[in-house]
């Protein structure tokens, strides 16, 4: 699976598209990560676990 | 022109349409197969054939004999290695600067004197936006798609200078990394910025390279631990220095020795450390911080060699004017010059 910031959604599912994989869905944890705090990143991740939960088991 | 504008076969700007018959003109100008590879990229299973570039050189506006350059500088970019690994993908927005050097100059027209950085000279507009737009129709490089650009800069239209050889004091580029004077070749540059130098007020040789080595040090251009830079010399520089008896290593050693920051100036700007992962400049607090290859030091060289420092000649003999091409990446090893494929008339 992958992981990017939403700000790259676009090229991620244009590299999915082009590798033959559109309905590949890669997950998306919010822009920025460089510039946040350790605990702004965790608060993130939290967020985003359902979503990693949910690509990994292929549950809808 | 609206159909391929319609298709996005475009830089935004008009393209000329190509026809087979005017395609079979650029492909007579080479003695290579059309189909063979110039430049792969992997991780998109794309490449460039020279078919592909001849097409696209077309579309730019070369005309037929400019093709052996757009080759050439392909085989530069190749040779270079960023462009396969995706640095036109990357946010930080490079651009491929050409510098063209020996009798191809005069031969077709690429401009090396007043104006080389700016518009004015075919061979220099369509050179450059031939690599641009074989970017964008051969590898996808669209922006908003796969070229995930921050800003770019004004470079990803068309990037070509030629060498000022006959107003430089020193050897051409290309003879002093051991190419044949009457050799026509392409250097590439993966550049993120082109930086101007305002210096009409000195004769004294140490003054201009101190304001040089200025704007090379600047801490903007850190991301990785170290960075890497073209000086383009105005003639009047070039002959300042020379009339000094400066050589051009003379120079490139002084300007080496003095882009340099205190460890509190980097300190101040959050980028005294590097990251233990990326090895891209940080704050010594961030919790990936390692000490730099120099810690301990208090002066901090942004250059990690001389050889990371590269030298030309361009532009009028008529001020005191330079710039500072910001290249990608650390480098300090050997440019990378193609020769161009001398075609028989």
């Amino acid at each position: 699976m992958s992981i990017c910031t939403d700000a790259f959604s676009a090229p991620a599912r244009a590299m999915a598209d082009m590798y033959g994989l559109p309905d590949f869905e890669p997950v998306m944890i919010p822009h920025p990560i460089a510039s946040l705090t350790q605990a702004e990143i965790e608060a993130n991740i939290r967020e985003i676990i359902p979503d990693i939960v949910r690509v990994l088991t292929g549950t809808p | 022109m609206e159909v391929y504008a319609e298709r996005s076969w475009t830089d935004g700007l008009p393209v000329m349409p190509v026809t087979e018959s005017y395609l079979s003109e650029f492909l007579a100008a080479t003695g290579r197969s059309p189909d063979e590879v110039l430049l792969a990229m992997p991780h998109l299973d794309r490449e460039c054939t020279v078919r592909t570039a001849a097409i696209n050189a077309a579309m730019a506006g070369c005309r037929p004999e400019y093709f052996p350059v757009v080759l050439a500088a392909w085989s530069a970019l190749d040779e270079e290695g960023y462009v396969p690994r995706a640095i036109w993908q990357s946010t930080t927005g490079t651009a491929p600067m050409l510098l063209v050097n020996g009798p191809i100059r005069e031969r077709i027209g690429v401009n090396s004197r007043g104006n080389v950085f700016g518009s004015g000279f075919r061979a220099n507009a369509t050179i450059g936006r031939a690599i641009r737009l074989t970017a964008i129709n051969a590898f996808g490089l669209r922006p908003h798609e796969l070229d995930q650009a921050t800003q770019g800069n004004p470079a990803k239209y068309t990037a070509c200078i030629a060498e000022n050889e006959e107003e430089s004091p020193w050897m051409p580029f290309h003879v002093e990394h051991g190419f044949d004077a009457e050799t026509s070749t392409v250097t590439a540059l993966t550049m993120r910025s082109v930086a101007h130098i305002e210096a009409r007020h000195t004769t004294a040789p140490e003054q201009l390279a101190l304001d040089l080595a200025d704007t090379i040090r600047r801490t903007g251009a850190l991301i990785h631990e170290t960075i890497s830079a073209c000086i383009a010399l105005g003639p009047e520089h070039a002959e300042l220095f020379a009339q000094h008896g400066w050589t051009k290593d003379d120079l490139r050693r002084f300007v080496f020795e003095h882009s340099v920051n205190a460890r509190a100036a980097l300190a101040a700007v959050g980028k005294d450390a590097v990251s233990g992962q990326t090895r891209w400049r940080l704050s010594g607090a961030h919790p990936d911080a390692v000490p730099d290859s120099v810690a301990g030091s208090d002066q901090v060289r942004v250059l990690n060699s001389e050889q990371a420092l590269q030298i030309v000649v361009a532009g009028a003999h008529n001020s005191g004017v330079s710039a500072v091409i910001e290249t990608f990446g650390p480098r300090g090893g050997p440019p990378a010059i193609a020769p161009i494929e001398s075609v028989p008339a």
